[in-house]
Formats: C-alpha cells, sequence, structure tokens
C-alpha cells in the first residue's frame, strides 16, 4: 500500500540576510540583521488532497513554496517527498523526486518564455526529463496536453503574448503537467485573473487532480476560493504556522484568534447581512517581530503570558493551534 | 428625486488607429447622486478605467470623446478647454489610483503635498493649511496624526498610504470621487479600513462616489448601485441588492455564480465559456451574444440598448417589453 502522506514539512524555518552592505555595517557600527520569513513551519499533505496556504502579504507563504520546489535552501528543517528528505536528496535521486513536484506561479506573463512558442514551452520538462522517445511522441504528448487544458493542439505554433491572462495560465499549467508530476505547487494561481476566468481555471484545476490523481499546495490570500478548492488550510502569520485544520472545521470554528480576524475582514459578497469587522492594527516588521506570541499586540486575548512565552501547538478537535487563550479554553468556541 | 451630481450620457470613447477605429466605450450612460457611490464592475478591458478617465478628462491620446455628454450639475465638462478642465480636477472631481505611490510624492513629506493641496483650492495660510491637513489625516484615520504628518509616504505602510491619497483627494472638498481599484494593492484586511473610510467621507461630506474594481465583496460593502460593463457597454444597472441577488443580464448571472461562495461549498462553479472580445473583435447585435445560453434571434443582428425594468436598467432583448 501507498503511504497516504505524500509531502511532508517538519519544523521548516528560513531566514534571509537583509544586513546593509558590510562596509556600511562597520562604519555605522550596524549588527547583521536577518528576517525570518518562514519560522519551524510543520504541515503534511495527504496524497490526492489540496492543502492551502492562507495569510496577509509577507506572511512567508510564498517563501514556504519556493522552498519546496527547491528555488531556495532552507535554513534548517526537512521536507520529506514520499518518504524521503528533499534537502538531502542529491545526483539522479534528486531529478526524480523534482520531476514529481512542479510549480504553478501567480503571474501567467512572467512565467512564460515571451520568445518560446508555446509548443516548445510545454515540451521543455518532456527533454529535461527524457519522457519521450521521439519528436513524434513529443509533439503528440504537447497536443494533447493542449487538449487537456482546453486549448487547440495547433495553438503549439503560436507565442505567449497571443493569448490572454487565463489562457497563459492554461498554458502553464500543460507545461507543469507535461512532467508528470503528483504534486502541484500553485502559488496564486488566479490572483492576476478576473472572476470569471478565475472560475473557468479552479474548474479546470478540480477536473485535472481527479483525472490524474493530484495532490495540491495551494496559495492564495482569497478566503473564498481556499474554501472552494482546499482540503486542509494552514494559517501563517509573520513566517509561523498559527493554525493547521481541516477546511469545514476552519470555516465552523475558527480556534486561533488570527484566524476568527481573517473570516471576520472577508468582504460579504453574497449580502448574507454577515458583519463584517473592523480589523485591528497591521502585521508588524518580520525583521524585529514582537516577543512571545507575535499576534500578540493585535489579540484581544492576549495577557501577560503571551507576550513572554511562545505558545506551543495544541490540538483539539481535529485542528493543530498554537494559542495559550485557546489551550487555556480562555476563547469561547464560536459555533455557526 | 435630487439632481443628479455626475450625468453621463451616450458616452463614446474611440481610438483612431491606421485602417479603422476601436470604439473603447460604446454609449455609456448613468448617473451619480450627490452622497451616493455607484460601483462600476467588469473584467479587465471592460471599459471601467476609461470611463473615468473621460470623466475627468484624462484620456490618453489619440484616444477621445467622439458623442455623448457629460455633466456635472448644470455644467457640461466633456467639452471644457484644457486649463478649465484642470482648475475642476482636484477641487470639484478628485481622483484615487489603485496604486497608492503613483499619486504620492517619494521625496516630499506627507505635511508638505498635502498643504501643497489645500492651499492650491482652498484660500488657507500655511498654519491653517497645516491644520487641516492633520484634520484630514485624522478623518480618514491616521492614528497620531500631528507626529506622522512630517514623515515621508515609505514610512507608512500601503494600507496608510493609501489613507493619505484619500485625505489629498478630499482637500479640495470635491463633488464626485472617483476611485479606480482603491483597495485591489491591498490585504482583505486592510481593505475593510480602506473601505470604511470611503464610506464615512462620502456619507459625512455628501460626495459622490465612482467606485471602479472588479471585486465584488468591495462593491457589495460599498455601493448603493452597480453599473456591471463589458466590452465598452453597461450590460446592467441596479440596486446592489439586486445586482448581488437577483441579476438579470445573462453576462452578470454568470458573473455573480463564478464567484466562490464563502459559506457554502459547491463542486463546480459556474462557468461563462469563452472570453471577452477585443475591440476589434466585437460581434454586431448584443455584444455579449457568443457567450450567452439564452439568446434569440436578433440577439446576433440588433444591440439592445438599457431598458428600465422594475429592478433597474438592463440591455438584454430577453426584458423587451417588460417595462413597468
Ligand atoms: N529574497 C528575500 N530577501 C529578503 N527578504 C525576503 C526575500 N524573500 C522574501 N522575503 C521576506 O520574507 C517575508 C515572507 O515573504 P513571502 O514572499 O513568502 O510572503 P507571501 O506570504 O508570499 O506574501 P504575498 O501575499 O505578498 O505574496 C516577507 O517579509 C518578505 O519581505
Ligand atoms: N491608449 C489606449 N489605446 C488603445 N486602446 C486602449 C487604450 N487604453 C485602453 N484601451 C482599451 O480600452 C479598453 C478598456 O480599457 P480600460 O478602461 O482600461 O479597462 P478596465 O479598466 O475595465 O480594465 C481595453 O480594451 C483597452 O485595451
Ligand atoms: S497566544 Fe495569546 S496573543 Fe497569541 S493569539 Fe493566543 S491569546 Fe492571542
Ligand atoms: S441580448 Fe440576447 S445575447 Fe445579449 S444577453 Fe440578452 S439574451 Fe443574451
Ligand atoms: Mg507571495
Ligand atoms: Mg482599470
Amino acid at each position: 500500500m501507498t503511504q497516504q502522506v505524500l509531502l511532508e514539512v517538519n519544523e521548516l524555518s528560513c531566514h534571509f540576510d537583509v544586513s546593509k552592505p558590510w562596509l556600511n555595517r562597520m562604519i555605522e557600527r550596524e549588527p547583521q540583521r536577518f528576517l525570518t520569513a518562514v519560522d519551524q513551519v510543520s504541515f503534511s499533505v495527504n496524497r490526492g488532497e489540496t492543502f492551502a496556504l492562507v495569510g496577509e502579504s509577507g506572511s512567508g507563504k510564498s517563501t514556504i513554496a519556493k522552498l519546496i520546489v527547491d528555488l531556495i535552501h532552507p535554513s534548517s528543517g526537512d521536507i520529506r517527498f514520499d518518504g524521503q528528505s528533499l534537502p538531502n536528496t542529491r545526483g539522479e535521486a534528486f531529478k526524480t523526486l523534482r520531476r514529481r513536484i512542479q510549480m504553478i506561479f501567480q503571474d501567467p506573463f512572467a512565467s512564460l518564455n515571451p520568445r518560446w512558442r508555446v509548443g516548445d514551452i510545454i515540451a521543455e520538462p518532456i527533454h529535461a526529463f527524457g519522457l519521450a522517445k521521439s519528436q513524434v511522441e513529443v509533439t503528440r504528448t504537447v497536443e494533447e496536453l493542449l487538449d487537456k487544458v482546453g486549448l487547440a493542439g495547433r495553438d503549439r505554433h503560436k507565442y505567449p503574448h497571443e493569448f490572454s491572462g487565463g489562457q497563459r495560465q492554461r498554458i502553464a499549467i500543460a507545461r507543469a503537467l507535461s512532467a508528470q508530476p503528483d504534486f502541484l505547487v500553485c502559488d496564486e494561481p488566479t490572483s492576476a485573473l478576473d472572476v470569471s476566468v478565475q472560475a473557468q481555471i479552479l474548474n479546470l484545476m478540480r477536473d485535472l487532480q481527479d483525472e490524474f490523481g493530484l495532490t495540491y499546495l495551494f496559495i492564495s490570500h482569497d478566503l473564498s476560493v481556499v474554501k472552494h478548492m482546499a482540503d486542509r488550510i494552514g494559517v501563517l502569520y509573520l513566517g509561523s504556522m498559527v493554525e493547521n485544520s481541516p477546511s469545514d472545521q476552519l470555516f465552523k470554528q475558527p480556534a486561533h484568534p488570527y484566524t476568527r480576524m481573517l473570516l471576520d475582514a472577508i468582504p460579504d459578497h453574497e449580502m448574507s447581512g454577515r458583519r463584517r469587522k473592523q480589523v485591528t492594527g497591521e502585521i508588524p516588521s518580520p525583521i524585529d517581530p514582537p516577543s512571545g506570541c507575535t499576534f500578540h499586540p493585535r489579540c484581544e486575548f492576549a495577557n501577560a503570558k503571551c507576550k513572554q512565552q511562545r505558545p506551543a501547538v495544541h490540538e483539539t478537535q481535529g485542528s493543530l493551534v498554537s494559542c495559550w487563550a485557546s489551550e487555556e479554553g480562555r476563547i469561547a468556541t464560536i459555533t455557526g | 428625486m435630487t439632481q443628479a451630481l455626475l450625468s453621463v450620457r451616450d458616452l463614446v470613447v474611440e481610438f483612431p488607429k491606421r485602417k479603422t477605429r476601436l470604439t473603447a466605450l460604446d454609449k455609456v450612460s448613468f448617473d451619480i447622486h450627490p452622497g451616493e457611490i455607484l460601483g462600476m464592475v467588469g473584467e479587465s478591458g471592460a471599459g471601467k478605467s476609461l470611463t473615468g478617465a473621460a470623466i475627468i478628462g484624462l484620456l490618453e491620446p489619440p484616444g477621445h470623446i467622439a458623442s455623448g455628454e457629460i455633466w456635472l450639475k448644470d455644467q457640461r465638462i466633456d467639452q471644457l478647454p484644457y486649463d478649465q478642465m484642470r482648475r475642476l480636477r482636484g477641487k470639484r472631481i478628485a481622483m484615487i489610483f489603485q496604486d497608492p505611490l503613483t499619486s504620492l510624492n517619494p521625496i516630499l513629506t506627507i505635511a508638505n503635498q498635502l498643504i501643497e493641496t489645500i492651499q492650491t483650492h482652498l484660500p488657507l495660510n500655511d498654519k491653517e493649511a497645516r491644520a487641516r491637513a492633520i484634520q484630514l489625516l485624522d478623518e480618514v484615520g491616521i492614528p497620531a496624526a500631528s507626529k506622522r504628518i512630517d514623515d515621508y509616504p515609505h514610512q507608512f505602510s500601503g494600507g496608510m498610504r493609501q489613507r493619505v491619497v484619500i485625505a489629498l483627494a478630499l482637500a479640495g472638498e470635491p463633488e464626485l470621487i472617483i476611485a479606480d481599484e482603491p483597495t485591489t494593492a491591498l490585504d482583505v484586511s486592510v481593505q475593510a479600513q480602506i473601505i470604511d473610510v470611503l464610506k464615512r467621507m462620502c456619507h459625512v461630506h455628501k460626495t459622490a462616489v465612482m467606485l471602479v474594481t472588479h471585486d465584488m465583496g468591495v462593491i457589495a460593502e460599498a455601493c448603493d448601485r452597480v453599473a456591471v460593463m463589458y466590452a465598452g457597454r453597461i450590460a446592467e444597472i441596479g440596486e446592489v441588492r439586486q445586482i448581488v441577488k437577483q441579476p438579470q443580464h445573462p453576462y452578470t448571472q454568470g458573473l455573480m455564480g463564478s464567484i466562490p461562495s464563502i459559506t457554502e461549498r459547491v463542486e463546480r462553479l459556474t462557468q461563462i465559456p469563452g472570453s471577452m472580445p477585443r475591440l476589434d473583435a466585437i460581434p454586431t447585435g448584443c455584444a455579449f451574444n457568443p457567450r450567452c445560453t439564452q439568446k434569440i434571434d436578433r440577439c446576433t443582428e440588433d444591440r439592445p440598448d438599457l431598458i428600465a425594468t422594475d429592478q433597474g436598467q438592463v440591455s438584454c432583448w430577453l426584458y423587451e417589453g417588460d417595462k413597468p
């Protein structure tokens, strides 16, 4: 039997050096400065499921995505894919693992080489990973993929600029699929698209997931999109995962005060009469984060302990939560 | 009913090209009343920003108003000489753009920029203008305004900068604010705060606001009425609740269904087949007809104008003869 967990992230951290140049530092007598973009994040993604990461701008979503696809290296921690450690695997074995994880970016304009024909863009992973025996097979595969994503086989002769934003995102998806992956990291794949085009792409992603048994790490700041797509959701705040819950649970009974704040801030586009609450304060600088629980300056439940001690992860009704008030039962559960 | 503050009538904006000309706005008509927020929705390229640019006389040449009229109360403003239009801008009509950084000068303090704008429009001395500037910052919710006023834009977060831009827009005490995607670059949490400021300002000063956005959440939250644009035309105008709950135009119906719901989870989102046509390929008859699942014979030949129904106005043949 295959293992149920496909991707496992353990205590993953990523620090960026944001110091001034060495000489300035010496003259101005400033210490080296680090920014903690990802702070000891752990989560796992089951095969065939969609795990979503949400959080405000700068919370570390894209950095986690880049760590998983090996665009940057972790400062510490481990990423295990199908039982093998990504940061510690090299050579041929790594190449195979890397093929199985592909990424789709937010900006369908920047992620496609404007000078290449669409057919060559999609064929590149096929060549790179040696997935076809002949040019005829490459062409056939490319045409099949274009068809799968809702474009025409003859579109392979065109250039990216001849397509709309939504169509370019379809091309990006076809390219990702050409590597025959089982895991797709999707960083805000529809944020640059209009809602009607977004609906087409989200439907397509669902269909492809069913057809190929794909597993998704889906990043978005739009909670209604996340609700539509995700089985489980991880909420990030200043690089830490403050809550990790099954999707239904998160929307019904958000456990962490920050999750509640995010949910309360969603605009009521259906005009159901739900009152949107004002958000207090703004996300602090990650270079100089608050002590203890980093959310404490904005939290209505914060007390002296919150300001000093970083909360540990505890489990409640299937949710993994890092919050003292939740652990101590100081927050009345809302049922809705 | 009170007199409309802004009246746009059959506005046509064209871009001449070598052999043809592109009609980017095609007979756009709507009104905004004092103290009212009118939302403009539609996908990118529908003509929302161009409508705003045409109103404040900032169309990029060779784009120009080919026909139609724009009235600000009793004054016709679509043919004003450059000088008069410039005086109108900032004073009677103010603009708020998506990216607060484009509206703020990075090398001047917030105080400098606000005081200068205030003095352009109001006869106040330095001290009075500074006091007014602090009052404005306070109104848009900048904490410790008297301390922060001497900061530079880069010392403010994105949300605070957008508040400053709103304060700048309010400086001339305008009658109309055109806000083009004012919250698109901001996080939802900050977005809520900015919408609140806009709503409060509109309410307190009886300013009319044209709020351009592609975000239905923002529309539902902020607007009184909405105009839905498609391919340079108005598909439908109505009370926001009507548009959200009972959209009439087939395009609006598709658009509403395509938004994922926060309250219930569906297997598939409603999907409108195809995409909005480019300006050089707008079909004859109803511009939406190739994508419409309800089309009838005449849709491919005759173009529907806005038809009044008991729920608002809709340009769709299905509602002909429905007049209340
Ligand atoms: N190369 C880098 N050097 C220094 N700091 C960085 C670098 N990349 C990211 N950061 C910082 O790390 C933090 C997390 O950034 P990240 O891009 O992961 O955020 P995000 O959650 O994806 O935000 P958004 O919603 O805006 O895309 C931010 O404070 C960002 O400024
Ligand atoms: N300077 C220009 N020259 C030619 N076409 C233009 C110009 N500016 C805008 N357009 C076209 O006019 C249409 C409407 O544009 P715009 O009002 O910016 O759309 P929106 O704000 O709704 O996204 C688009 O098809 C756009 O390509
Ligand atoms: S640990 Fe304390 S400050 Fe942090 S979220 Fe929980 S209650 Fe609020
Ligand atoms: S006029 Fe015809 S094609 Fe256009 S929206 Fe109405 S029914 Fe559809
Ligand atoms: Mg990001
Ligand atoms: Mg625009």
